[in-house]
């Protein structure tokens, strides 16, 4: 009689924390020293005689314990990962389910595999819009939110519009156009509107939006009042040379003119025009000192440098002064 | 300039209506004061005056504000014109008000020599822009993008001359200004005006009609 072998060392049936479906085929290879493969095969097959591979597979599936994760006790465990979700397996079980139900009710007619079947078969729909009901839920609830919160903002939008808003209109108008008061009080309203209309307004990054705050920072620091038009479509970034040369001529119109300024921007497809015009003592470009470099470099210097062109002249009717600048569409790829 | 023109100012708050009041000249004599929109109609009606200054929001009514009063009140006052007047600076609030039959609109903001003249203008039956005005019909008819009516009787595009004295206009030019600037008589640069504030009323261009319809707060 010889020893009996050693029996030889087996890995201890448990299912990898890595699975394409439950992880039971390959615990099971595992555990007897098989390959996968066959074990899958097996299994497909007995499935055939009257779902006894299914059965199996389920009864192994719910009793094998999942093996321990390699990491350290104190973090959490990370979750059990399957390659085929869950949900399609169930809803792939219902279904399989649903037909043997059907064959069945075909044969003997009971009543009980007919609900059955049609359990089987609501249970898969569920799996199936499930999550997707879920989800659409989710937005609904999201959505009707933000609406609750934007006519709360509309609504003290209004109230202050109401009170507030005209208050500092009444004492603009009332302290004259640009006296402090009337400038502090232009200041506030600009600031108010901002706030209660944030988000309504477009990306602050564009050429417009861009001249319009400098033309709030000035008219907090001059006696002058701004008033910034635009249309069009500005593809004009700020940080252009454009946009340098724009606020040069706003900040000398806001020192050397103050009052009222008028700033318009057109932005068509082809070609993106600025216009500043003021009311002031007026300017000529011919009879500044060579070593005042101001408007020749900084504005027709810097203009013409970027493939553009920068005109200052007296305003209509021989008032004030005009600054005109111009961008061809298609040169405007600076540097 | 011999007689004063009649007005009636209508205005939720009465510290806006009695210091616009102090600060018209006298060209402008206010008639009567309205404080919602059920009054203003009343007052319109009963007063008749030349010019009505309407504020764009106003309570009362069936909450259609300014543009209610000028619909509701226009059949009862038939030579009676309105002057938008409101707190906000976006035009796109005022497109209600002038497609309901404004002649034109200033912010509150303007002082009160402004408003005198802008009162005068209108009684004349001509139509008064603001440069962001137009700049917003610039911007509506799309002439910045380069469409042009082909013909005068359009009313969805500008004709070549009327974006021309739009921009003038948006640029920050008088009436008196952009005629020198145009070679072009007052009067032509009037009825320019007038014409394109006709556009803007009766123009069915989706854009308008869509700020008109969903007219924001401000």
């Amino acid at each position: 009689m010889s020893s009996i072998p050693a029996a030889p060392h087996r890995v201890p049936l448990l299912r990898p924390r890595e699975c394409v479906v439950g992880g039971v085929s390959v615990g099971l290879a595992r555990h007897l020293g098989w390959r996968v493969s066959t074990v899958r095969w097996l299994f497909a097959a007995t499935s055939l005689l009257a779902g006894a591979g299914i059965l199996f597979y389920a009864w192994l599936w719910s009793t094998v314990p999942v093996e321990e994760p390699v990491t350290d006790a104190r973090a959490p465990a990370p979750p059990i990962r399957h390659r085929i979700p869950l949900r399609w397996v169930g809803v792939t079980a219902c279904l399989v389910a649903a037909v043997v139900l059907l064959f069945v009710w075909e044969d003997t007619g009971g009543v009980a595999s007919g609900l059955m079947f049609t359990l089987a078969v609501l249970l898969a729909a569920v799996g199936v819009l499930g999550p997707w009901a879920i989800r659409l839920w989710h937005e609904l609830m999201a959505e009707r939110t933000k609406r609750v919160r934007e006519e709360e903002r509309a609504e003290m939008a209004a109230h202050l519009h109401d009170s507030v808003l005209q208050t500092l209109a009444l004492i603009q108008n009332r302290a004259g156009a640009s006296s402090e008061v009337a400038r502090i009080a232009r200041a506030q309203e600009r600031e108010l509107r901002e706030w209660l209309y944030a988000g309504v307004g477009t990306a602050d990054s564009d050429l417009a939006s861009d001249l319009k705050d400098y033309a709030a920072a000035l008219e907090l620091d001059y006696a002058v009042r701004f008033d910034v038009v635009a249309v069009g479509q500005s593809t004009e970034r700020s940080s252009g040379e454009l946009a340098a040369a724009a606020r040069e001529a706003m900040l000398n119109a806001a020192r050397h003119a103050g009052g009222d300024v008028s700033v318009y921007i057109e932005g068509s497809t082809s070609a993106v025009d600025v216009f500043i015009r003021d009311r002031g003592p007026g300017f000529d470009a011919a009879q500044v000192p060579e070593h005042r470099l101001g408007v020749r470099e900084s504005i027709i210097g810097r203009m013409r440098r970027a493939g553009g062109s920068g005109t200052v002249g007296r305003g209509a009717g021989g008032a004030g002064t005009e600054v005109h600048l111009h961008f061809d569409g298609g040169r405007r790829d600076e540097q | 300039m011999s007689e004063a023109i009649t007005v009636v100012v209508v205005d939720d708050h009465s510290i806006f209506r009695s210091g616009l009041r102090a600060d018209l000249d006298e060209r402008v004599l206010v008639v009567g004061e309205a404080g919602d929109v059920d009054s203003a109609v009343t007052a319109v009606a009963e007063h008749r005056p030349q010019v009505v200054l309407l504020d764009v929001h106003l309570p009362g009514g069936q909450g259609g504000g300014g543009a209610e009063v000028i619909s509701r009140a226009s059949p009862r006052a038939p030579g009676t014109r309105f002057l938008a007047l409101s707190v906000s600076d976006s035009a796109e609030d005022v497109v209600g008000v002038i497609r309901a039959g404004a002649r034109g609109y200033i912010t509150k903001g303007s002082s009160g020599a402004e408003v005198s003249r802008a009162v005068a203008t209108v009684a004349g039956g001509d139509a008064v822009f603001s440069p962001r005005l137009a700049g917003f019909v610039l911007d509506a008819f799309g002439a910045a993008a380069g469409e042009q009516a082909q013909t005068d009787e359009e009313l969805d595009r500008l004709s070549a001359r009327e974006r021309e004295v739009m921009r003038l206009i948006a640029r920050g030019y008088s009436y008196k200004e952009v005629a020198a600037e145009l070679f072009i008589s007052i009067k032509t640069v009037e009825t320019h005006v007038s014409a394109v504030l006709r556009k803007l009323q009766l123009s069915s261009r989706h854009e308008l009609t869509a700020w008109a319809l969903e007219r924001r707060l401000l």
